[in-house]
């Protein structure tokens, strides 16, 4: 290879802005032609890509397998919940500094404990604490209303200043992309930052990160938060949307489906598990609808072929490129 | 520190008035894993600018001794004094930023990242006033010292290129340019020659000489013709103890050292 890195970057930077703008214009565009229900499940699907890509940012690129990315979405939830059922007007903005707030709370918990811990001990000290989580929300029925959640009325959409207006399931869905799009080129931009390249360079040779002289515990606890607040508005977005808070969002097996989204989409490139939130949500919903509770067979048969035929994901073979 | 030594002290080569101050001393360093002593009472000072091998038969002791250096290891007891501070039991990370940096026995590189890349970061290691929100390249500083490194262990050409994808040699070449790269002062290298080919070998010690100009080097190394070509010093350990100390033809004329190590 004789191309020098300054001759290599400029086509593939070209290419990335020309794709973007062509996904973010088709997602724009989306809900002016789609039926309601496809409107709400493409909203949904940026959601939970939202959520795929901030696991992503501990998985793919610090090499930290995360099982507890519901306790983080979950209190982001349930954080905005409290702002929308506690201060009268409901009001967007205040929804979403209490659910990072809560969302923050539980990433630095996480974080204490991911300075300690490696591998399979960290992934699993996530599942536990998660899970700790969600019997706190699960039993506490006075404040979470335990098993059935809570539903509140949905904010209106404020634009500092500028007025408000109730949400349309456009505005909603215009409001959830530029969200998910800001958060998307921030995290993009500080994982290509040199705080980034350390979070690669400890998955890569976390002894030998520690040798050249980084504190590796301290970039672990930025990461953590990081990706914990990245979950964390997720479902603050996710409780605008459905005007509901319920325990089965902080439950583990959301966590396992991030990890799939993960896996299917392409670890470390962060628009692959967002492309593997979308694929898997696409085909369950299609899924279920010929198979009804079967659908799980196939799911997961198609989930093995990926692991099997595809072990970069969908998108791991972008993966340099998207990382330049 | 006292002027007294411990039990035990090294016998200095050359007769120490008009030595420059040591870089780096130990004192009575030892390190038990249990039952087993890999390190009894080591007493070594190696003075600045020098090139200093170690060798020793397998499980002598070498390997622990640079882990103590650069606190992968908390000795049991003893001191590390570098430039006059104790060093011992300090976070790996806090060693390196006092300009102490080792390369490894087994190849201990980033294997997924660019050779430039495995540089680059430990470049940046010393840089310290960056932001998050600014792309890595941003700071040209640090590529351009990079490269420099690389061109210095003769990998230029290879900054695209997967570490992973290198060669033995050029790995090991690798290993020492990204030890370079944080501008150590005491710089210990566990052989770094191992499984090179004669050429790869010649090239190695060159560039060892050549770096050897503005640093102080400790070198562990099997190839005795590689470290007695290039060592100033030699210190010989056996079963965690200093066996012997001296100019390499001293070693060789040793016959304690030929007893236990060359004659094999």
């Amino acid at each position: 290879m004789t191309t020098a890195p300054a001759a290599r970057r400029t086509p593939s930077a070209v290419g990335y802005r020309i794709g973007l703008t062509v996904v973010l214009a088709l997602l724009a565009l989306a809900p002016l032609v789609l039926p309601p229900f496809w409107q709400r499940f493409v909203t949904e699907i940026l959601i939970w890509g939202l959520l795929a890509m901030s696991s992503d940012i501990l998985i793919g690129y610090t090499g930290m397998v995360s099982f507890g990315h519901s306790a983080f979405f979950g209190l982001g939830m349930y954080g905005a919940a409290a702002a929308l059922l506690t201060v009268k007007p409901p009001d967007l903005w205040l929804a979403g500094l209490y659910g990072l707030v809560g969302a923050g709370v539980v990433a630095a918990f996480v974080a204490y404990f991911a300075t300690r811990l490696r591998d399979i001990y960290f992934a699993i000290s996530t599942l536990v604490f998660s899970q700790i989580f969600y019997v706190i929300i699960f039993t506490w029925t006075e404040v979470t209303g335990g098993e059935n959640g809570l539903t509140f009325s949905q904010p209106r959409l404020s634009l500092l200043g500028l007025g408000s207006d109730r949400f349309t399931p456009v505005t909603l869905h215009w409001f959830v992309l530029a969200v998910v799009t800001l958060s998307y080129l921030l995290i993009r931009r500080i994982l290509q930052s040199p705080f980034g390249k350390v979070l690669e360079s400890i998955r890569e040779n976390e002894a030998r990160t520690r040798a050249i002289g980084y504190h590796i515990e301290r970039y672990k606890i930025v990461a953590v938060m990081l990706s914990g607040l990245c979950a964390g508005l997720a479902g603050v977005l996710y409780a605008i949307q459905n005007k509901f808070a319920a325990p089965d969002f902080v439950f583990f097996t959301v966590s396992g489906e991030v990890v799939i989204f993960n896996v299917m989409g392409g670890m470390g490139t962060l628009v692959g598990p967002f492309a593997g939130a979308a694929f898997f949500l696409l085909l369950r919903e299609g899924l279920s609808r010929f198979l009804t509770e079967y659908y799980l067979i196939p799911l997961g048969m198609i989930f093995v072929a990926i692991v099997i035929f595809l072990p970069q994901g969908l998108l791991g073979f972008l993966r340099r490129r998207l990382n330049q | 520190m006292t002027a007294e030594g411990p039990r035990g002290a090294v016998p200095r080569g050359n007769g120490g008035a008009a030595a420059p101050a040591p870089i780096v001393r130990t004192e009575g360093l030892t390190v038990r894993f249990g039952g087993l002593t890999a390190l009894n009472n080591v007493s070594i000072a190696v003075p600045s600018g020098e090139i200093r091998g170690i060798i020793g038969p397998n499980g002598a002791g070498k390997s622990t001794f640079f882990n103590c250096l650069t606190g992968v290891l908390k000795p049991t007891s003893g001191r590390i004094l570098f430039n006059g501070e104790d060093i011992a039991g300090l976070a790996p990370h806090t060693i390196s930023r006092k300009a102490i940096a080792r390369s490894y026995q087994i190849t201990n590189i980033l294997p997924g990242a660019t050779v430039l890349e495995n540089v680059r970061i430990a470049v940046q290691s010393r840089h310290h006033n960056w932001s998050m929100l600014r792309h890595h390249r941003a700071y040209a500083d640090v590529v351009d010292r990079a490269c420099a490194v690389l061109a210095d262990v003769g990998l230029a050409g290879k900054e695209t290129e997967l570490a992973v994808n290198l060669s033995h040699g050029e790995q090991r070449n690798l290993e020492v340019g990204i030890a370079l790269a944080t501008e150590p002062r005491l710089l210990c290298l566990d052989e770094p020659t191992a499984g090179m080919s004669v050429a790869e070998t010649h090239a190695t010690v060159e560039l060892i000489r050549r770096i050897a100009r503005d640093l102080t080097i400790l070198i562990v190394e099997h190839d005795m013709e590689v470290v007695m070509g290039l060592a100033h010093t030699i210190t010989v350990l056996n079963y965690g103890e200093v066996l012997a100390e001296g100019t390499p033809a001293q070693i060789q004329a040793n016959l304690r050292v030929q007893e236990v190590y060359l004659k094999t």
